[in-house]
């Protein structure tokens, strides 16, 4: 039996549910025995292969419609899609802002924030895409396994990842169902 | 006893018993979040929805009373979908986001009843409406993005405190809590008793200082007494690292039931004073740190020599604060070892005497208990306060107002209570004696005495009023009323205790007992004395006014009491202090020496209650190495100055005729 493949991606968030995975430590070991990693925003290949993967796990909100389209990207070329982390799983932080107008908020952002000089202005690059309302992953694409924390503690992601190495879905409930 | 059957356990419960109540008993957990033991069942979040054999919907558990034989079940499919459902609806109302909230990860009752059925994420996406956050209040911040409206701060302000600043404003999904008429908390009624953000089961109303400063699981819980006033509510102090988090009202504590006034959960925390870790000498005209062995030295031969003078040795006064171990130890060393006539409180009896006589003229205690509060069908208040002092007991009273009870505020001066009354009477100064005896005189002429009648009845209520300024026809509706109620209660403040004759008190009493009021069966005559151990105080016979007169040098417990700026005066005189106090004050700063004790929340110790209920105080908080407690600090002079004093202080309560029965 073929080790299944897993990718991962990070969409609006600030980096801190793929650094709870690190900190599964040596653990990770057991878990690249068990599986392919294939895609991360910490491992060279950047995009989930085209022949697809096993599971594609995203992070964070969906901010932009580049985000929607690594969303929808992850969703079409994987099978089991994990919402990982309160930002994925709810709007997180990030839906703060959907509390105040866009423009307030990109102006606050890029302009006026205290370390920003007189050149401070908002970006328009076209990578970076059209902001959005912010939204959790599931009202964009499908989502099949919800992992909420912030972020998630590294055992439960550990839980996680080994339960779906074993080919089985998790159940997040008692100890490792954790919104905060 | 009726019997029913809760997911196939059958029990038998009260006639009356909800079915919420019904599986408690049976040991079986309902959710809730409007539901609270204190407060009347309201079913407004529909959370503790449950089966009901044969009825054709869910019914909320905490509003329905069980049948006989009535089939209940709680574990459903179908009760598991709408409870996921209630709680969607309720987190797509407003901003529930956890991450950024103080009450996540166990706290909040919304969270763990979203964990309780296993919810991983919201099915409904917030609605993204931004609600304000009310930071009027100087001790409370009511966030109303947090709100789930489930209005148990409304029935605890209204229920509980008597006080109705909150409710709800607009109907539906325009619904808002307000206070009053929608002004700012911090403009409002508001009484800062904080019970609203005792019961919030969200962070919807939050107490600013101990916001995002550790969640319960963090911190300790210590069950205590407040030493705030004579009350003595029972308190919970919440404490993280030996920091003082907040205080809690207890809600098995046998006075107050959970609820607390703004003196015992905001102000007790704000004490802004400098701590005294040092013990402290004079030295050419300086304070300078001293350690405990150079000062109990120093104070041994200092007053060693004054022992057994009369008049020109030690002058010893103690705080209304300290527990009865160190009210009694104090008593010893300075009444009994040192032989000192000027031994006594800084109350100097004031709140107490007056009873104290009464009751040894009558020859046993004549006080009931606040208890009569909960079943008086009128109260009369005289010279009582309750909404600026003791505030507790005026919430016990405000709260059953609603529910019918009458209410007569006899006070020449301000009186909080005035505006509440049904009968405001305010005759003019010293003339409440003469007002007292109309009434007993209007009693008498309606023919409603229910004892002898009084030989102080002696003016009618038309004379009276010439003296007093109070309408005759006011004074004969009043008496009407008492006399008509069936528990009449009495409560009697510093209006009448501070008066140098027990003239008023005595005629209260003859009037309670026109009305067959010192029946302890049928009502109660209550005193609201002065601070946490007033009581005792008076029981150790701390009680004289306090002269320093030809003393060579005054002794000051002070514990972490304030003194008045009227004693103070007085102390200036005095030829040699020394205190033990836990902060340093201005009799701190005059005095020759100073030992460092213990603040309230580090002691442990007894308080008898103006009711005569014995509490515990307890450690909550590690004092600071080098101070000690109260009772040590004494223990050590006396042990130095070669005495023993004992630990007898249960048995010296009884020295003397009491004002009020002694109850645990």
């Amino acid at each position: 039996m073929t080790k299944p493949k897993i990718a991962s991606d990070w969409l609006a968030a600030c980096a801190g549910c793929h650094m709870s995975l690190l900190d599964i430590d040596e653990r990770i070991v057991e878990i690249a025995k068990l599986v392919d990693i294939r895609a991360t925003p910490i491992t060279d290949l950047k995009e989930p292969d085209e022949g697809g993967v096993d599971v594609g796990i995203l992070t964070g909100a969906i901010n932009t419609t580049t985000n929607e389209e690594v969303a929808s990207k992850m969703r079409e070329r994987c099978k089991i899609l994990v919402s990982l982390g309160d930002c994925a799983v709810f709007g997180g932080v990030i839906a703060m802002r959907n509390f105040f107008e866009l423009e307030d908020a990109l102006r606050r952002a890029y302009v006026e924030t205290e370390s920003t000089d007189e050149e401070g202005k908002v970006p328009s690059s076209p990578e970076l895409g059209v902001p959005t309302p912010v939204r959790a992953v599931h009202e964009v694409v499908d989502v099949d396994v919800f992992v909420p924390g912030c972020p998630p503690d590294a055992d439960v992601i550990y839980y996680v990842l080994s339960e779906l190495a074993k080919g089985r879905i998790p159940e997040i409930k008692d100890r490792n169902l954790q919104w905060h | 006893m009726i019997s029913v059957t809760i997911d196939g356990k059958k029990t038998q419960v009260p006639v009356g018993t909800t079915v919420l109540k019904a599986a408690e008993m049976a040991g079986i957990e309902i959710p809730t979040l409007c539901d609270h033991p204190q407060l009347t069942p309201y079913g407004g979040c529909r959370l503790c929805l449950v089966e009901i054999e044969g009825a054709r919907t869910l019914q909320t558990s905490c509003t329905l009373p069980v049948s006989n034989g009535m089939e209940v079940r709680t574990n459903t499919p179908r009760i598991h979908e709408a409870r996921k459902f209630i709680l969607t609806l309720l987190f797509s109302e407003r901003n529930h986001f956890c991450m950024y909230c103080q009450m996540s990860g166990g706290d909040c009752e919304l969270q763990n009843a979203a964990y309780g059925e296993d919810m991983t994420h919201w099915p409904l996406q917030p609605n993204w409406q931004p609600f304000a956050v009310d930071g009027s209040h100087e001790h409370i911040v009511l966030d109303h993005n947090r709100c789930i409206l489930c209005r148990r701060c409304v029935r605890a302000c209204g229920e509980l405190i008597g006080n109705f600043t909150l409710g709800m404003s607009e109907r539906g999904s325009l619904s808002m809590l307000a206070a009053d008429l929608d002004v700012p908390l911090g403009e409002s009624t508001c009484v800062s008793c904080g019970t609203c953000v005792q019961v919030c089961p969200t962070g919807a109303l939050i107490d600013r200082a101990s916001a995002y400063l550790g969640r319960e699981a963090d911190a300790e819980r210590i069950k205590s007494t407040c030493v705030g006033c004579s009350v003595g509510c029972a308190v919970e102090l919440v404490v993280r690292d030996n920091q003082l988090l907040r205080v809690e009202g207890d809600w098995d504590g046998p006075v107050n039931a959970g609820i607390l006034c703004q003196v015992g959960r905001f102000e007790s925390l704000k004490d802004a004073r400098q701590r005294i870790v040092t013990p402290l000498l004079r030295k050419n005209g300086t304070l300078k740190a001293a350690t405990w062995e150079e000062a109990l030295s120093y104070l041994s031969d200092k007053l060693k020599p004054l022992a057994g003078k009369n008049g020109d040795g030690v002058a010893a006064l103690a705080s209304t604060r300290l527990p009865n171990e160190t009210l009694y130890a104090f008593r010893q060393l300075f009444a009994g070892k040192l032989g000192s006539e000027m031994v006594t409180s800084i109350e100097e009896g004031v709140t107490v005497n007056a009873a104290g006589r009464v009751a040894q003229e009558l020859g046993g205690p004549f006080e009931g208990d606040l208890d009569a509060l909960k079943s008086a069908d009128c109260v009369v208040a005289i010279g009582a306060d309750l909404v600026d002092n003791h505030q507790v007991a005026g919430f016990l009273l405000r709260r059953a107002l609603p529910n019918g009870t009458k209410l007569v505020v006899i006070d020449p001066f301000e009186n909080g209570l005035h505006d509440l009354a049904d009968y405001s009477l305010r005759p003019e100064k010293g003339t409440d004696y003469d007002l007292l005896k109309g009434l007993m005189s209007a009693i008498i002429s309606l023919g409603l005495t229910q004892s002898e009648p009084a030989d102080l009845a002696t003016h009618t209520p038309e004379e009276v009023s010439q003296t007093t300024g109070v309408p005759a026809a006011t004074i004969r509706d009043a008496a009407q009323m008492i006399a008509t109620s069936q528990k009449p209660t009495f409560i009697f403040g510093k209006g009448v205790t501070r008066q140098e004759s027990p003239q008023v008190l005595k005629a209260l009493i003859e009037l309670a007992r026109l009305v067959g009021a010192l029946d302890p069966e049928r009502s109660a005559i209550i005193g609201t004395k002065g601070q946490a151990n007033s009581t005792a105080a008076y029981m150790y016979g701390l009680d004289k006014p306090f002269e320093i007169n030809g003393h060579q040098a005054v002794y000051l417990a002070l514990g972490d009491d304030k003194v008045s700026q009227r004693l103070l005066k007085r102390l200036e005189k005095a030829p040699f202090i020394a205190a033990q106090a836990s902060h340093a004050s201005a009799v701190t700063a005059m005095a020759d020496a100073v030992l460092p004790v213990e603040m309230w929340a580090e002691q442990e110790g007894h308080y008898l209650n103006l009711g005569g209920r014995l509490q515990e105080a307890h450690r909550g908080l590690s004092p600071p190495p080098e101070a000690w407690s109260n009772v040590k600090v004494l223990d050590a002079i006396a042990t130095r100055m070669g005495y023993i004093l004992d630990t007898n202080w249960q048995k010296a309560l009884h020295d003397r005729v009491p004002t009020t029965r002694f109850s645990k």
